[in-house]
């Protein structure tokens, strides 16, 4: 039952007029206007080309843009009045955006986008980013095709990245998922996937969306309510997904999006993940992608620095969330120099876990515990870095493989944290 | 007799297309015959039609279903005597109801004397009436119309050992309309019949008159000129009767038969009725709108012919690959539904013999611009036979009772000419006229008083048209308009409840009267007006300032 209060009267008026869909894009954007008119020539092209007989819609939900991406939205339509496309359509596509009432924030435009789904009851969705500049129209068809024609409810995308994109996805967000949650999914958090109406409409009606505590990340909710709920999940293989400059204090808010929601969610479904052992591959779709190699600039020295710095200046925030012998290894290894510095897979999956525990028990601040995580993260992201320098696509997965078996193989030391013990 | 003083009477009419063949039998042998046809002339009188337009009745081997003419200036004696067709015209005249006779002037049966002459010998004085050649590789390239059927538009004639030219089946040769005889006979064929009272004629297959190398061999400007010709000749010697043109063709290829006013009086507007199908399979009016913004202007004498079924295949040659594709899936899954570029369906089957679709496709048909034509039939809601072959599932026998053979004929049932439909949905056990006259609220019923109001709405038959573009792309909406009478006709295509807001603001102060209860809707004002409409409903409006 969807959320109606949460779409304004004008919104309403248009999915009147949209009426029922098969298919529906959404789109979250704010300030986008630089990005999107291709993106949306691309959804165009891949809807139209991969679904020409299907009901479609595209939805924006807007954070309130004033450079005009409400606008270029409302042009993408396809019908009797717009020739907003070069080709011959069959049916009419309808492009509409609307403006969500609450601040800015991918909570809402996902709860907006959701609603619209279930309103217009959408048999196959797919969420696009606006700065996913490098889409191709062949993205639209992997991500709905498994869901409208294969009935899965999930499509997550495997992207084609550098060796050393995505690290916070391949060094903690991936392995703890999988091992948690039994499923090995490579992108649980995406910009980018496909869902089915059903899920959609199950996620939305969930309790969780007047949640103060969680106004990000629910993206990676939905993926872990997939899991949780038995759904059918799938991946496909994209495309190289746009790399975006982060500076290091983007760090701590994409850990709000991924890690706090993965550390919250474990305490709603701890009947699920603590009967799960090892891990099921996913069956994955679209013609693989091997991670690109070529060389690239990183200052591994200052990720040192900020881990040896982070654990001298938050030992007492450490102390209440690590064990003692975890905490004592850190120290040393913080004091080590760089050519002998060396956080170990084991380690980390120790010290992830003890971190998970401890938010879960809510020790300390939940945001502080997340935010302590940070320094470690980038003295693990250091090792990474060092191990897989001059290692081949191979070797950078073989690296990753090993990680997330480590991860499966402590997850009893984690049932045994949160069961009680420290 | 009907006012010939009307010249424009095509553009107000609703014509009624049946064949001879297939309506009533009257003297017992299994087959329709002008007889029959004239003792159900009260029917088709309280149907409300105006004209009737009759399939091929000449003499013909019957190999395309009277298409293939083998002889113009009689009757074939199954359907009766020249003096039969006179009596069945005086008695359909008396009732002012016109006749549309089929004129096939591309090609004669290989069985007609001329073509017979013609092969005798490469000296008969009748040779060059037929398009021959010594190679089939002349007019390269030239398309294919019947591809299930022909592998070439050459024939090989033993008998003259040479190759003779054919658009159509092998045994239905083209003339050849270079000759000058050819053309002075093909008028004289004509003014036969419009001698004897006849009010039209449907020209067949009029694009394919002249043939030229280089050239798709289709539309070409001696065709027009040939067209002009006999145009002039019958405005001169006939005044009042009109020229029907068969040219399957699109909008902008078709514009130039109408000349400028002095070519064809109406021709079909073949590429809108797929559509038609196509929009409310989609529930999306886009199909509809676009072909019409696709349709040039023509002269203000001149008209379209619309129709949702005919004799033929639902054509789907003036549809691109991807609607072609889509209508066969919607509309005909099964093979033995599909014929050449087309689906050999009647309408009541097409649509699942719903009746709110049924409605609403005759609604769209009585209120787009041009002249509707009805299949005999359709009125009743009649079903195909898709076992039959060519096109003969759609010309089974019309279905008047619910007694021997459907009331057709007396004849044995194994006489008939076609058997009759017998299956529970669509057998004349369970459509037939008898039954539908009975109640009021059956299609026959209804259909009569459709085409009532339509013909009392003259903007449907001579007034512009605008489209409304709502939002909502479900439903169709449009203005009809002659002087200050507007008529405003909304179609829901949905197979659900729609609310759609319509922009009526420069009606501003009028009032909305339903046509069919003559209720009153709310005066519209400045806010868009709200209509909330059932699962393929349709409404007409008159706006009236009050």
């Amino acid at each position: 039952m969807a959320e109606e209060s949460v779409l304004t009267d004008d919104f309403i008026r248009q999915l009147i007029d949209v009426g029922e869909v098969d298919i529906l894009v959404g789109l979250a954007t704010d300030n986008n206007a630089g990005t999107v008119g291709p993106i949306l020539r691309t959804i165009q092209a891949g809807l139209l080309k991969s679904f020409p007989r299907e009901r479609m819609v595209i939805i924006n939900a807007d954070g309130g843009s004033r450079d005009g991406t409400s606008e270029l939205v409302t042009g993408a339509s396809v019908d009797d009045m717009r020739r907003a496309y070069s080709g011959h359509t069959l049916r009419t596509l309808h492009s509409v955006s609307t403006r969500y009432a609450a601040s800015p924030s991918s909570q809402a435009a996902l709860r907006t986008i959701l609603a619209a789904a279930d309103l217009l009851r959408a048999k196959a969705c797919a969420v696009i980013s606006p700065e996913s500049t490098n889409i191709e129209p062949e993205w639209i068809a992997r991500l709905l095709r498994p869901v409208y024609h294969e009935n899965f409810d999930l499509v997550t995308p495997i992207y084609r990245r550098h060796k050393f994109e995505g690290l916070l996805m391949r060094n903690l967000v991936y392995p703890m998922t999988r091992a948690v949650y039994g499923r090995r999914i490579r992108e649980p958090y995406a910009s980018e996937f496909g869902f089915s109406g059903r899920l959609g409409s199950d996620f939305l009606a969930r309790d969780v969306w007047e949640h103060e505590g969680a106004r990000f990340g629910r993206e990676m909710e939905l993926v872990i309510g997939a899991i949780a709920g038995n759904y059918r999940i799938c991946q496909t293989y994209l495309g190289t997904k746009e790399r975006v400059e982060r500076q290091a204090a983007d760090l701590v808010p994409a850990m709000r999006q991924t890690v706090a929601v993965l550390f919250s969610s474990m305490d709603t479904t701890f009947s699920f993940w603590s009967d799960t052992h090892g891990s099921q591959a996913i069956p994955t779709t679209g013609p693989e992608s091997e991670v690109s190699l070529e060389p690239v600039r990183i200052n591994r020295k200052r990720l040192k620095q900020m881990f040896s710095d982070g654990v001298a200046e938050l030992e007492p925030v450490f102390s209440s969330i690590l064990s003692p012998s975890t905490l004592s290894v850190l120290k040393h290894i913080a004091s080590l120099g760089e050519e002998e510095f060396h956080y170990p897979a084991e380690l980390w999956a120790k010290t992830v876990y003890e971190f998970a525990a401890s938010y879960h028990k809510s020790v300390i601040s939940r945001d502080h515990i997340i935010q302590a995580l940070a320094p470690l993260y980038r003295g693990r992201i250091f090792t990474f870095l060092v191990e897989n320098r001059s290692g081949s696509a191979e070797d950078v997965e073989n690296n990753i493989e090993n990680l997330c078996c480590e991860f499966e193989r402590s997850k009893p030391y984690l049932l045994e944290l949160c069961n009680g013990g420290k | 007799m009907p006012e010939r003083s009307d010249a424009l009477w095509y553009k107000n009419a609703v014509i009624y297309q049946v064949h001879v063949r297939a309506f009533y039998d009257s003297n017992g042998d299994g087959i329709g015959d002008f007889g029959g046809l004239a003792q159900k002339l009260d029917y088709l009188k309280e149907l409300g039609i105006d004209a009737i337009w009759l399939m091929p009745f000449f003499p013909s081997p019957l190999r395309d279903d009277g298409y293939d003419i083998a002889d113009y200036l009689s009757v074939h004696p199954t359907y009766g005597t020249l003096e039969d067709f006179k009596a069945f015209l005086a008695a359909a005249h008396q009732r002012q109801i016109r006749v549309i006779m089929e004129m096939v002037l591309n090609h004669t049966s290989d069985q007609h004397p001329w073509f017979q002459e013609s092969r005798r010998s490469q000296d008969n004085p009748r040779r060059d009436w037929y398009v021959w050649s010594d190679t089939d590789s002349r007019y390269k390239g030239v398309r294919i119309i019947f591809l299930d059927t022909e592998m070439s538009n050459w024939a090989w004639d033993p008998i003259s050992k040479s190759y003779y030219w054919h658009r159509f089946f092998s045994h239905q040769p083209d003339l050849n309309y270079d000759n000058p005889a050819v053309r002075e006979q093909m008028w004289e064929v004509m003014r036969f019949w419009l001698k004897l009272g006849v009010d039209a004629f449907r020209l067949d297959a009029v694009p394919y008159l002249v043939e030229r190398e280089g050239t798709s061999c289709e539309n070409l400007p001696e065709t027009h000129v040939i067209i002009k010709d006999l145009r002039r000749r019958v405005d001169e010697e006939f005044p009042g009767r009109m020229l029907l043109a068969e040219a399957n063709q699109w909008p902008a290829d078709l514009r130039p038969y109408f000349g400028d006013g002095d070519e064809f009086h109406m021709a079909f507007h073949f590429p809108l009725m797929p559509r038609m199908f196509m929009a409310l399979k989609l529930e999306d009016r886009k199909p509809i709108t676009e072909i019409l913004q696709q349709t040039p202007e023509i002269p203000p004498s001149c008209q379209w012919a619309l129709f949702l079924r005919n004799h033929d295949e639902l054509t789907l040659e003036m549809v691109t690959d991807l609607e072609r594709d889509y209508m066969y899936d919607a509309y005909a899954q099964s093979k033995t539904m599909r014929l050449n570029l087309g689906i050999r369906r009647r309408l009541a089957p097409l649509l699942d013999n719903d009746r709110r679709r049924i409605e609403l496709m005759n609604g769209m048909l009585m209120s787009l611009p041009g002249t509707p034509i009805i299949y005999y039939g359709d009125e009743i809601g009649m079903g195909d036979n898709v076992n039959l072959g060519d096109r003969n599932g759609v010309r089974t026998p019309m279905q008047w009772s619910g007694g021997w053979n459907g009331g057709f004929s007396t004849a044995d049932p194994e006489a008939l000419y076609s058997p009759l439909l017998l299956n529970p949905v669509y057998g004349f056990q369970a459509i037939n006229v008898s039954s539908q006259k009975r109640t009021e609220h059956s299609l026959l019923s209804w259909m009569q008083r459709i085409i009532q109001v339509r013909k009392s709405t003259p903007p449907f038959g001579s007034g512009s048209i605008e489209f409304l573009y709502p939002a909502n792309h479900r439903v169709l909406a449009y203005a009809r308009q002659l002087g200050n009478e507007t008529i405003l006709a909304v179609n829901n295509l949905s197979s659900s409840a729609q609310a759609v807001e319509l922009d009526l603001r420069r009606y501003k102060g009028k009032v909305l009267i339903e046509m069919f209860g003559r209720n009153l809707f709310p005066r519209i004002g400045d806010l868009p007006y709200l209509l909330t409409m059932g699962p393929y409903q349709f409404y007409w409006f008159r706006l009236r300032k009050i």
